[in-house]
C-alpha cells in the first residue's frame, strides 16, 4: 500500500528526495497548485506533485510499472491541455501549471469513484485503496448498480491466490506486474468491454500456467480482488491486522516483510511486502517469503532443544545440555579421527551472521575448512 | 543503493508481435491450446496471446457459424425476429455489431467453411410461404446474397464518382510525381479537405505534419475499418472504386516521403477485400506501385479498431485499447514511425484533387464547405444506398436522393453515426456539414444517415446505441467501460417506467447527468467521450 508509507529513504524511489532542486538533475519548474516546484526533464506530473508534498490519488499506478493513465484517478488540470491529464503519466514542462484542488478535479474525483462503487456489487474491501479514496473524497448520490459480466476462474483450486471479479477495477497492476517486474506474464488482461477480466491462458489454474506464486499480483492489487486464498474469508479483517517487520530467513537475499499478525490470536495471518522503493526487495516477494509462513505457528515446530536419552528417544532439555552433549560428541569425533574427518554445513536459512558463525566454529573452534551452505552453489 | 527496475531497461524478450493475429486466423481462432501454438510460434507469453485474441470477437467465439447484426437499421428491419428464428434453427448463430450492411438489413454474416478469417456477407430474408406453414409466431428467417447498392449515377462532376469507371491509368500518380510533393501538398490545403472518417481533421496540415518527419521512413496507412453504425461508404468506395484509394495513398506516400503502405480492413467486407486485392495485383503488374509495399491486414471483429490509435495496436498485434495522444501518430505511429492514417474516403478524394486542382475540389461543397461527400443513409427510406452531394447538402436533399420516408412519417433521424445520437424531423433542414451539426450539439462523425419514421420508439433507438457502446467499449478506462454500463440500466428503467405510463424519475434524470459529466471529461478517447450524447437528445427532443 504504497501510499501510506513515508517517503523511503533510496534513491531511485519516487517518494524519494533523489531529484529534488539543486541536484544538477532538476532543470525545470512547474507550479502545483500555485507553489514552484523543480523537476527534471521525462518525470512526470505526479513525481513533481508527490515531492512537493502534494497528494494526488492514483490507483492503477505502481513505480515499478510503466504508467498506463488508465483508471482516471489522478487526472489533474494542466495548462497544456484542455481536458484534465493523467499525472502518472504526463510530462513534466517548463512553465507548466498544474491545478489539482479546483472544482471541477474534485466533482471528477467523486463522480469517478462513483462509478468505480456502481461497478462494486459486493461492496468495496476495508482498507484498500480504492476503499481509503472512497473514504478521503467521497462518493456522488447514488449510481444503479451494474452488474459487469466479469469472469472469473472458478475452476483454478490453487491454494494460494484468489481472483474475485467482482471487486477488480480492471487497473491492470496485476498484470502489468507479473509481465513487467516478474517476466512471467502469467495473467492477462481478458475480453473487452463490461466483460473485460484477468485471466490466464484458456483460463487454466495457476499451478498450470507460468505462474511462480509470488504473490507480488496480490501486493499490488488496489481493490483486494485478489488475496491470499486461505485467509480470504477474514479479508474484512485485514485492516485490524498489526505489521511486524522481519526479515525473510529463507535466503541470502534478506527481503524485508511485513508480518500481519491478529493480535487477539497472537497468529501470522498474512504476509505483505514493504512499500516499493523502501527495501532491498521493492516491494517484491517470492513464493516462500509470502506464502510458507504456516510453521510459525504450527504445533509440531520445535520449541526446544531435543536430545536423545539412553533409549534413544528424543527428549526436552535446556540449551546447555544441549549444547554440551553437541560438543562432546564433536570433540570426541576430532580426538579420535582428526580434525577433518568433521565437515559443517549450515542452511540457507540461516543469517550472513549465523554462517560466518559456523564457518569461525569449523576453522577456529575445531581447525577445518570443511564447511558449506546449501546456497553457495 | 540504485534500485533497477525492468522497465527502465528495453525488452530482450524476443517477440514477433505482428504476426499474432493472423497465427491465431491459421490456428483457428481462440480454440483451446491455440495460445500456446502462437506462443510457441511467436515468443508472445501464452497469456498474453490468449488477452490478445480474447479482445476480438471474430477470433474469440470460432465457433460462432452466422452472426446476425442488432444496429438500429437492421434491428428496425426485423433482426430480433431473424436472430431468435435463426437460433431456433439450431445453428450456432449470434447476435453482432453494425456489419457495415445497413442498406441490406437485416444483415448477416456467415463464416466460410475454411474459417481463417473468412467470412460471407448476406441478408437475412422472412420466408412468407414457410411462415404460413409453420403456423402462428413461428417465423421462418433464411439467409440469401444481397442485391446491386443504390448508388448516385454516374457523373464525371463528383470527386469520387461510385458509379463511374476506375482509372487504370493512375494519371493522377503520374501527374503528382510530375508536379512533385510540395504541390500535392498545396492542392490538399487548397482543397480544404476535412478528413472523412469522423473527425473532420484537415488532411494537408496532417500530411504536413508527417512530410516534416520525411526522414524517420512514414508509413501510410488508410482505415479501412469501417464500423460506425449506419455507415457503409468505405465498403463501396473499395468494391466499386479500389483504383482510386489505392491510387490516393500512392500519391500521400509520395507527397510525404514514404515508401510503405498499410490497409486496416475490416474482416466482415468480402467484395472489397477481393476488388483491393485484384487492384493491388493490376497496379502492381502495371508499375503503378513500383518503389512501394502494399500490406492488407484484416481486422477481428471490434469496433474501437476504427479508431486511430488502437488500429495502430491491433496493427501491431496488442489488444486494440487506445493510445493516449500525445505522442500523435504523425509523430509517433506504427511501430513508433511517423505515421499519416487517413479514412478510405479522404484517400479516394486525393485523385480528382490532383488532377483538377483544389478550388475546384473546394468548390464543390455547399455554402463554406468543400467538396463532395459519401453520405450512406437507411432505415425507413425506400433506397437505402451512398449517395455522393455536395458537403453540407441538407438532410431532406439526402433524403429525397433516397426516396423519401416509407411507413409513415418523418420522426428523427440519427445525422452520422452512433454518437451523433436522434435529431427530431423540425430539424430536416441541417446542413449536414461538420460545423453545423456540432452547433446543434450533434456531428456528422462518418456520415451514416439512419431515418426513424413515425413508428418508431426514439428511447429504443437510444438503447440499441446505448448497448453498442456497452458491448465495445474496449475496456480500458472506468469511466467508458463503466459509464456505459450505468447508461444502459438508466434507459431500461426509463423504459419501465415509460411502459408503466410514468416520467423519468428526477433522481435517474440526474443520474444520467452525472454520469454524461464524468464520461465526458474522464474517458481516454472518443468512444467514452461521445457515447452520451444520444442520451442528452433522447432528454432534449423525446421526452
Ligand atoms: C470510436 C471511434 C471509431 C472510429 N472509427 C473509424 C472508422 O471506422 N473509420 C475511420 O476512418 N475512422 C474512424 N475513426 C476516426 C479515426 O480515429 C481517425 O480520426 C481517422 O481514421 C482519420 O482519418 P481522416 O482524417 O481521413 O478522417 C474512429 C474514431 C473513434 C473515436
Ligand atoms: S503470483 Fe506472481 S507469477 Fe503468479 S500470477 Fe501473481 S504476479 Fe504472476
Ligand atoms: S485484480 Fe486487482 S490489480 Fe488486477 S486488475 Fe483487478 S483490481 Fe487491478
Ligand atoms: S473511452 Fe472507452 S473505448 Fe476509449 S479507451 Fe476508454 S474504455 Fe476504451
Ligand atoms: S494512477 Fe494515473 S491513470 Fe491511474
Amino acid at each position: 500500500m504504497p501510499d501510506d508509507v513515508p517517503p523511503g529513504p533510496f534513491p531511485g524511489s519516487a517518494a524519494a528526495p533523489a531529484r529534488a532542486a539543486g541536484d544538477g538533475l532538476a532543470t525545470l519548474s512547474v507550479v502545483i497548485d500555485g507553489t514552484q516546484v523543480h523537476a527534471a526533464p521525462g518525470e512526470t506530473l505526479l513525481q513533481a506533485a508527490r515531492r512537493a508534498g502534494v497528494t494526488i490519488p492514483t490507483l492503477c499506478h505502481d513505480e515499478r510499472l510503466a504508467p498506463t493513465g488508465a483508471c482516471r484517478m489522478c487526472l489533474v488540470e494542466s495548462s497544456d491541455s484542455r481536458r484534465m491529464v493523467p499525472a502518472c503519466r504526463h510530462p513534466v514542462a517548463e512553465g507548466l501549471e498544474v491545478v489539482t484542488d479546483s472544482a471541477r478535479v474534485h466533482r471528477h474525483r467523486q463522480s469517478l469513484l462513483s462509478l468505480y462503487a456502481a461497478d462494486a456489487p459486493e461492496g468495496v474491501k476495508p482498507g484498500t485503496e480504492l476503499d481509503r479514496h472512497m473514504r478521503t473524497y467521497g462518493l456522488e448520490p447514488g449510481l444503479p448498480q451494474v452488474n459487469a459480466p466479469r469472469e472469473g476462474r472458478p475452476d483454478d483450486d490453487n491454494k494460494y491466490v484468489l481472483f474475485q471479479p467482482e471487486s477488480c477495477i480492471l487497473c491492470a497492476r496485476c498484470t502489468r506486474y507479473c509481465d513487467e517486474v516478474e517476466a512471467v506474464a502469467a495473467i492477462t488482461l481478458a475480453e473487452r468491454g463490461s466483460a473485460t477480466t484477468i485471466a490466464t491462458a484458456d483460463n487454466v489454474s495457476l499451478l498450470d500456467s507460468t505462474c511462480e506464486l509470488c504473490g507480488g499480483c496480490i501486493d499490488t492489487c488496489p481493490t483486494g480482488a485478489l488475496v491470499e486464498r486461505k485467509v480470504a474469508h477474514r479479508q474484512d479483517t485485514f485492516p485490524s491486522l498489526k505489521p511486524v517487520r522481519t526479515t525473510c530467513n529463507y535466503c541470502g537475499v534478506g527481503c524485508q516483510f511485513d508480518l500481519q499478525v491478529d493480535p487477539a490470536a497472537n497468529q501470522v495471518v498474512r504476509v505483505t511486502s514493504p512499500a516499493p522503493g523502501t527495501t532491498t526487495n521493492d516491494g517484491n516477494l517470492c513464493v516462500k517469503g509470502r506464502f510458507a509462513y504456516g510453521f510459525i505457528g504450527h504445533p509440531e515446530r520445535l520449541t526446544e532443544p531435543l536430545i536423545r536419552d539412553a533409549s534413544g528417544e528424543l527428549v526436552p532439555t535446556d540449551w546447555d545440555t544441549a549444547l554440551q552433549r553437541a560438543a562432546d560428541l564433536l570433540t570426541g569425533v576430532r580426538d579420535k579421527f582428526g580434525k577433518d574427518t568433521l565437515g559443517f554445513i549450515s542452511s540457507s536459512r540461516c543469517t550472513n551472521e549465523e554462517n560466518y558463525l559456523v564457518q569461525k566454529l569449523a576453522r577456529a573452534a575445531f581447525g577445518t575448512n570443511n564447511c558449506h551452505q546449501c546456497a553457495a552453489t | 543503493m540504485k534500485i533497477h527496475r525492468m522497465h527502465d531497461e528495453p525488452r530482450r524478450r524476443e517477440e514477433d508481435r505482428l504476426r499474432l493475429l493472423p497465427a491465431f486466423d491459421a490456428a483457428g481462432g481462440l480454440r483451446p491450446g491455440a495460445a500456446k501454438v502462437v506462443s510457441d510460434a511467436t515468443g508472445v507469453p501464452e497469456a498474453t496471446a490468449y488477452g490478445v485474441a480474447s479482445f476480438y470477437h471474430l477470433l474469440a467465439r470460432p465457433d460462432v457459424d452466422v452472426r446476425v447484426c442488432t444496429g438500429l437499421s437492421c434491428r428496425m428491419a426485423g433482426a430480433d425476429a431473424a436472430l431468435s428464428a435463426l437460433q431456433r434453427g439450431g445453428a450456432a448463430v449470434e447476435g453482432c455489431a453494425c456489419l457495415g450492411q445497413c442498406d441490406r438489413a437485416p444483415a448477416a454474416l456467415q463464416t466460410d467453411p475454411g474459417g481463417g478469417g473468412h467470412f460471407t456477407p448476406l441478408q437475412a430474408r422472412r420466408s412468407e410461404a414457410a411462415a404460413a406453414g409453420a403456423g402462428q409466431g413461428a417465423e421462418v428467417w433464411t439467409l440469401a446474397p444481397y442485391g446491386a447498392p443504390h448508388l448516385t449515377p454516374d457523373d464525371a462532376e463528383l470527386a469520387i464518382n461510385l458509379a463511374g469507371a476506375d482509372d487504370l491509368s493512375w494519371a493522377a500518380l503520374a501527374q503528382a510525381r510530375v508536379e512533385g510533393a510540395d504541390a500535392v501538398l498545396q492542392k490538399v490545403d487548397d482543397a480544404k479537405l476535412r478528413g472523412r472518417g469522423g473527425a473532420g481533421f484537415p488532411a494537408g496540415f496532417k500530411w504536413r505534419a508527417v512530410a516534416r518527419n520525411a526522414d524517420r521512413d512514414p508509413v501510410v496507412i488508410c482505415n479501412a475499418d469501417e464500423g460506425e453504425p449506419g455507415t457503409f461508404k468505405d465498403r463501396e468506395v473499395m468494391a466499386q472504386r479500389p483504383h482510386l484509394m489505392l491510387e490516393g495513398m500512392a500519391i500521400a506516400a509520395h507527397a510525404v516521403g514514404a515508401s510503405e503502405l498499410v490497409i486496416y480492413l475490416r474482416a466482415e467486407f468480402k467484395a472489397p477485400r477481393e476488388a483491393l486485392l485484384a487492384a493491388i495485383a493490376s497496379a502492381r503488374a502495371a508499375g503503378h506501385l513500383d518503389g512501394l509495399s502494399v500490406e492488407l491486414a484484416l481486422g477481428h471483429g471490434a469496433y474501437i479498431c476504427g479508431e486511430e490509435t488502437a488500429l495502430l495496436e491491433a496493427l501491431e498485434g496488442r489488444r486494440g485499447m487506445p493510445r493516449h495522444k500525445p505522442p500523435f501518430p504523425t509523430d509517433s505511429g506504427y511501430l513508433g514511425r511517423p505515421t499519416l492514417m487517413n479514412n478510405v474516403e479522404t484517400f479516394a478524394c486525393i485523385p480528382a484533387i490532383v488532377r483538377r486542382g483544389g478550388a475546384w475540389f473546394a468548390g464543390l461543397g455547399a455554402g463554406d464547405a468543400s467538396g463532395t461527400k459519401l453520405y450512406p443513409i437507411s432505415g425507413d427510406v425506400a433506397r437505402p444506398g451512398v449517395y455522393e452531394l455536395p458537403l453540407g447538402a441538407s438532410f431532406e436533399t439526402l433524403l429525397a436522393a433516397a426516396g423519401g420516408v416509407t411507413g409513415g412519417a418523418l420522426l428523427a433521424f440519427s445525422p452520422g453515426g452512433a454518437s451523433s445520437g436522434l435529431l427530431p424531423a423540425s430539424m430536416a433542414d441541417i446542413a449536414l456539414d461538420f460545423g453545423p451539426l456540432q452547433e446543434a450539439g450533434s456531428m456528422l462523425g462518418s456520415a451514416g444517415v439512419v431515418v426513424l419514421n413515425d413508428t418508431r420508439d426514439p428511447l429504443a433507438a437510444t438503447l440499441t446505441r446505448a448497448r453498442f457502446f456497452r458491448e465495445e467499449s474496449c475496456g480500458q478506462c472506468a469511466p467508458c467501460r463503466v459509464g456505459t454500463q450505468v447508461l444502459v440500466r438508466l434507459l431500461e428503467r426509463m423504459q419501465a417506467a415509460v411502459a408503466a405510463g410514468e416520467a423519468l424519475s428526477d433522481s435517474d434524470r440526474a443520474a444520467l447527468e452525472r454520469v454524461s459529466w464524468q464520461m465526458e471529461e474522464g474517458s481516454i478517447c472518443g468512444l467514452g467521450q461521445a457515447a452520451p450524447i444520444p442520451v442528452k437528445h433522447l432528454l432534449r427532443w423525446f421526452t
